[in-house]
């Protein structure tokens, strides 16, 4: 620190200075930090864990062999173990069906369907010792280097990405787009992303209270999972019931014990555990004999285990209700004592001295249960954010590594078993099969069903397709949260925002519908914790006099705080103040991560520290005697950080700053602005007022707003759900989305062709690039009615603007398809097939393909258009084949038959197998017409109904014409002010040539902008007074207008537009097709049919139902009603096997549809018969 | 207009009861023993509805028929010592 203090340089910061911490902040993280963070952990650190776990090493003697001719057993014993070391990655890289290896880079990935990952080597060690019928023991080792174990797919922009520490102008020369952010993986070409998944935190005791007619009154609930985190997680719960007889009256507590099929009373546990007296139980629960409500809560429990007084008799009472039944006393009891030791709590410690440690923490559990059954405390809420952790992309992946690892051991492991049984020397390099993992991880990530192939429990979804609409729908995917809550529940509260929320997840962005609530993204500023280890704060709490839980006496819990790491209660500490401050400090000072979570709850007396990974973690400025740590002379240095080097990390080890979690949040105080605080020092003086005193201070309130919701100008002036609508329609609106789209050959892309950067814009809206990217154009916008062609959502726009490119865009779909392997001998052809040697051609012209099969790049095409020619030979001994001169099929690509377009690029290509493999972009411009979707920024969404040229639109004094006119009822029952506010605002940006800001929870008033809009000259609210068009007449009322950003939709009517008179039909049901793109009918439902039964015009239905549309002619047999076998031609007809009797056929007209259900009935043994 | 049957989710494990018949020890017929507990006198007894072997036993307001049960094991293991 510098020792001068010059006033200035101490001075506080203000507003515009956090802004300058914001900008360092993205600057420094970007917006998909969560991923990238998450995914680094796992590659540096869990990665390898996982491979020299100790369950991944093992060792292998060879099974007694009876081999005839030989005698007896050999004279020396070998073993072999096998263990995995050293981990290896590289990077990206790509192996050509040649055998070559080059290095890998997103681009070529992309375009060429591969999977952008880097192949994994292990360091294995073969340990064989020998031990000779004299015990001499020989051990010989063999490490063999790097072997090649699999390839893991590599995140986008991650440490071990080869685009990680690129300059922008080197990835534009990689052909990547340097706003990207990355976060994603490439699998087979697609992009990926892994959505975090929300769960409820373990390791952490909740207590709910059963609603009636439940058997329990308290549940006190602790799903328990170790930190190493291999196994899947083991409840403890303790049950308090009623007392038998009466409903409102506390009974005994029992506890469930895994594995253990009936609950136990819980003083049978207690002396299971080694604590038989009475007294020596309740210390354990109760802390403090004078608390006499509580003692006798647990009076029944007391009672109810009297029978059992010793510790064997206890855990004999808790084996008998083990699994095993009918097994001696001793097995019992050991087997009591193994779920006791390895199974219950097991976060607390499985070893055998844990005994104390869980009593503890059992008694903890039990204590919790009595507080809340006392009144003493609320229950837990389950939607409070502190209680949820999110699984991101690195654990997602660590967990299916894990298992596909675990599955790779096995297989060597059987192997080697094979080698050895049968003498064979192990060859490691190939008892290691490199497509365990290889195409297990790109299964996962390919489909979203995470975990391994046809196991249960898979989570399907957890993998999807990155968003590639606009940038900033790219960016909101990236930082998407889901929670795994069935859809269908209808339970409100978990959809509900929380308080807890604050900060962390965006209050507007969800998606509406059955997805509302559960599907959440994360805030601006919010990480999430990637974890470390515990042991480091452990360490500093040895240092600073904790008293550790075995040494206590359990007299001194009720004077003392407990202190919880992670879960675990690892001891108690006196002057918790004094520790809580110190541990800050470490924390401030980076001695500690600074992701460590340090909440004291004075109220419980606990400290819990917190390392673990997924926690939602946000910075805050620290306040210390309502004075920020941060001062004018940080911002200066991080201002000038080309000479400084000061970045936003410095600010956080300099303890300006500090993340905090969503529990810790709890035990702050957070100052909503810098000016609070101000305020707050004033008030010190004056000793009546209420004073608060500030921990924390927001760096800007505004920082709540996720992606979407931070594009919104004015929200803060909006009704709430209107922002979730813009929230929802920014994703579809057109725009730049990556700087590369011309490099880039997705199935769908839409393109604006001159979008404009918001004349109001948000300050957040510059770190999303939205100035670079922009989605929308600012258009003249007039709120009146005006020959009521806009009415219901409907706008009017001026034809004019369009002819000179308004909202314009370009529509670009690629085609793909290779020439695919059938067999090991036969493959497909890219070729232009001719009609004499193919078979099964299509309607199109394969006139416009080249010789080589594939479209020139120019060529306009529509309809049914062939545009890939490919065949794919005919087996010569088909015998389908009509006649022998087809040897082909044809399997060519040909045109969406709606769509016209010209062809913008080929890429002909290899894939990985080395095959040839095309991908054809085509383009097609798009201008505004009638039935187009636009919208603002403020949910307000309408299609053109009328486009008028510039002389039929109103006009002002000035000669201003507007380019969109919405109807003034969109506004009033929609309460859009920020919309309004908009407008006013982007006039005087427009006047006088600057941006104009729109954050909210700024001090702008409509007021300030009004008055600005007056100074430049004009009214004062925005008014204008407009002349008629067509009549150039004075309108009535004064018109509001002005600029406004606007954006176009992807729904076009040209993709939508459908109408069918006659057309294709199934073949089964003779139905027509279904969907625009089968050039499908057009339902007439059940209501429609009502409608015209209701008419009274019973004989049109059956005419356009039945006789113009699907009418059938059968004969029927009048002996027995069922459709009989015609033969027209020499009218012969056939039914009845009766021979003598004379057949009598009648001729019944029906609907095809009918005449399918009776043959459908009659092949399920139900005979439906014509009585005619 | 009848809905189709949707796929029904897979049944959820339901916990494991604990056995109120078990193995007679004499001619280890399975679910051959029952159980007759009388709180009140605080007895009970096991048994064996196939071959009539029964033992009997003090028990508590704890006890259930697994109690019973597996104090006949002991003890038939302590006769074959």
């Amino acid at each position: 620190m510098a020792t001068y203090s010059r006033e200035e340089e101490d001075e506080e910061i203000g507003q515009e200075d956090a802004w300058t911490v914001i900008s360092s902040f993205f600057e420094e993280k970007g917006l998909a930090r969560q991923q990238l963070d998450s995914f680094n952990e796992f590659i540096q650190h869990a990665m390898q864990e996982i491979v020299v776990d100790e369950m991944s090493s093992f060792e292998l003697e060879p099974e007694q062999q009876h081999v005839p001719g030989e005698e007896g057993e050999g004279g020396e014993k070998k073993t072999y173990k096998i263990s995995f070391k050293q981990i290896y990655l590289s990077k990206p890289m790509v192996t050509e069906a040649d055998g070559m290896t080059s290095t890998l880079f997103p681009k070529e990935a992309r375009l060429r369907n591969l999977t952008y990952s880097a192949p994994l080597y292990v360091d294995m060690e073969k340990t064989v010792t020998t031990v000779t019928l004299d015990s001499q023991k020989t051990e010989e080792v063999e490490k063999i280097n790097k072997v090649f174990i699999g390839k893991v797919p590599i995140m986008l922009r991650s440490e071990y990405c080869s685009l990680h520490d690129h300059t922008d102008k080197e990835l534009t020369e990689l052909g990547e787009c340097p706003y990207d952010e990355g976060g994603y993986f490439i699998i087979n070409g697609s992009e990926k992303v892994l959505i975090a998944q929300e769960k409820m935190s373990s390791n952490h005791v909740y207590v709910f209270k059963k609603r009636q007619p439940s058997k329990y009154m308290w549940v006190a609930e602790c799903r328990s999972s170790p930190e190493s985190g291999a196994r899947a997680a083991s409840a403890c719960v303790a049950r308090m019931l009623h007392s038998p007889g009466t409903k409102m009256e506390p009974g005994c507590i029992r506890v469930t014990l895994p594995y253990i099929r009936t609950d136990i009373p819980l003083f049978v546990v207690f002396r299971a555990l080694g604590f038989v007296a009475d007294k020596d139980i309740l210390e354990h629960i109760v802390y403090d004999f004078n608390d006499h409500d509580a003692m006798e809560l647990l009076r029944p429990s007391i009672e109810e285990a009297l029978p059992i007084q010793s510790k064997k008799v206890a855990l004999d009472y808790i084996g008998k209700r083990g699994s095993a039944v009918g097994v001696s006393r001793e097995k019992r009891i050991k087997y009591a004592q193994d779920i006791l030791q390895k199974e219950l709590l097991p976060h607390v410690g499985v070893d055998e001295e844990c005994e104390t440690r869980k009593a503890y923490y059992l008694g903890y559990i039990v204590h919790r249960l009595l507080l809340c059954a006392l009144g003493r405390r609320n229950e837990d809420d389950r939607d409070h954010f502190g209680n949820k952790r999110m699984d991101l992309a690195g654990p997602l992946i660590a967990i299916l590594f894990r298992q596909l690892f675990r599955k790779l051991t096995k297989d060597v492991r059987l192997y080697c078993q094979r080698c050895v049984d049968s003498g064979k020397e192990i060859q490691l390099t190939l008892a290691v099969k490199a497509k365990t993992i290889t195409s297990g991880l790109k299964y996962s990530l390919a489909t979203g069903n995470w975990g391994a192939q046809g196991a249960q429990d898979i989570r399907a979804g957890v993998s999807q397709v990155l968003n590639r609409l606009s940038f900033s729908s790219t960016l909101s995917h990236l930082r998407r949260l889901n929670s795994p809550i069935g859809r269908e529940g209808k339970l409100a509260k978990p959809r509900q925002l929380h308080n807890s929320h604050w900060g962390m997840v965006c209050p507007a962005e969800t998606p509406e519908g059955q997805a509302c609530g559960l599907v959440k993204n994360l805030s601006l500023m919010a990480l999430v914790s990637v974890g470390s280890p515990s042991s480091p704060v452990l360490e500093f709490l040895e240092e600073w006099t904790m008293e550790n839980l075995e040494e206590i006496s359990p007299s001194v819990i009720s004077h003392a705080t407990k202190i919880f790491v992670n879960g675990v209660w690892v001891g108690v500490h006196r002057d918790p103040a004094d520790l809580v401050r110190t541990l800050r400090e470490l924390r401030r000072k980076v001695d500690i991560t600074t992701e460590v979570g340090i909440v004291h709850d004075i109220r419980l007396q606990e400290l819990r520290l917190y390392t673990d990974y997924g926690r939602c973690i946000r910075p805050l400025f620290i306040v210390e005697d309502q004075r920020m740590k941060i001062k004018k002379r940080n911002i200066e240095m991080l201002q000038e950080k080309d000479i400084t080097g000061f970045t936003w990390n410095d600010l956080v080890s300099s303890g300006c700053i500090e993340y905090v979690d969503t529990e810790e949040e709890e035990t702050t105080m957070i100052s909503m602005t810098i000016e609070d605080l101000v305020q707050a020092r004033l008030l010190a003086n004056n000793e009546t007022s209420v004073q608060h005193m500030y921990t924390h201070c927001e760096i800007h309130p505004s920082m709540i707003l996720g992606i979407c919701g931070s594009i919104i100008p004015f929200p803060d002036h909006n009704q709430s759900p209107r922002n979730t609508y813009q929230s929802a329609m920014g994703k579809q609106a057109m725009g730049m989305y990556v700087t590369n789209f011309q490099l880039r050959m997705d199935t769908l892309a839409y393109v604006l062709f001159y979008p404009q950067k918001p004349l109001v814009t948000t300050r957040a809206m510059e770190h999303l690039h939205f100035r670079e990217l922009p989605a929308g154009v600012n258009v003249v916008v007039g709120i009146m009615c005006y020959t009521g062609y806009n009415q219901e959502d409907s706008v009017i726009m001026n034809q004019s603007s369009i002819d000179r490119g308004l909202f314009r865009s370009i529509f670009y779909r690629s085609f793909k398809d290779e020439e695919k392997k059938q067999g090991s001998l036969t493959k497909e052809d890219l070729e232009c097939p001719s009609p004499e040697t193919t078979l099964g051609m299509r309607h199109g012209t394969y006139g416009k393909l080249d010789k080589d099969g594939l479209i020139c790049p120019g060529t306009r095409v529509s309809g049914e258009d062939i545009i890939i020619g490919k065949t794919s030979p005919l087996p010569d001994d088909d015998p389908s084949a009509a006649s022998n001169r087809f040897t082909k099929r044809d399997c060519s690509t040909g045109m969406k038959n709606s769509e016209t377009g010209i062809i913008d690029q080929v890429l002909l290509t290899t894939n990985d197998q080395g095959l040839r493999f095309v991908k054809i972009r085509v383009r097609s411009c798009r201008t505004p017409q009638v039935g187009d979707k636009f919208s603002s920024r403020h949910g307000q969404k309408g299609t053109i109904g009328m486009t008028y040229t510039q002389e039929d639109m109103p006009f002002t004094c000035e000669g201003v014409v507007p380019d969109i006119i919405v109807n003034p009822h969109a506004i009033p029952s929609r309460m859009t002010i920020g919309q309004l506010v908009e407008c006013l605002m982007g006039k005087v940006a427009a006047m006088m040539g600057k941006e104009g800001d729109a954050t909210p929870f700024t001090p702008v008033t409509v007021e300030n902008i009004s008055d600005m809009l007056h100074q430049c000259g004009y009214q004062k609210r925005g008014n204008e007074v407009m002349y008629n068009g067509h009549t150039g007449r004075k309108l009535e009322a004064k018109i509001f207008l002005g600029p406004t950003y606007y954006q176009r939709l992807k729904h076009m009517v040209d993709d939508k537009i459908h109408s069918r008179g006659r057309g294709p039909v199934q073949i089964l049901t003779r139905q027509p097709m279904e969907g625009r793109s089968r050039d499908g009918g057009l339902r007439f439902g059940e209501m429609e049919r009502d409608c015209i039964i209701s008419h009274g015009a019973a004989a049109f239905l059956k005419e356009r139902l039945m006789d113009q549309s699907d009418a059938y002619r059968v004969h029927v047999c009048q002996t027995c009603g069922l459709i009989a076998v015609a033969n027209l031609k020499n009218q012969t007809f056939e039914c009845c096997k009766n021979p003598s009797e004379r057949m009598k056929v009648v001729q019944v007209l029906l609907p095809y549809a009918c005449k399918l259900l009776f043959q459908e009935l009659m092949s399920m043994a139900v005979a439906p018969r014509l009585v005619t | 207009m009848g809905k189709r049957k949707s796929s029904k989710p897979p049944p959820k494990k339901v916990a494991p009861k604990i056995d109120t018949m078990f193995t007679c020890p004499f001619c280890n017929h399975d679910k051959a023993v029952i159980a007759k507990m009388d709180h009140l006198t605080e007895k009970g007894l096991v048994l064996c509805t196939i071959c009539g072997q029964k033992f009997t036993s003090e028990i508590t307001h704890l006890s259930e028929p697994i109690d019973v049960y597996s104090e006949w094991i002991d003890a038939c293991e302590e006769a074959n010592m």
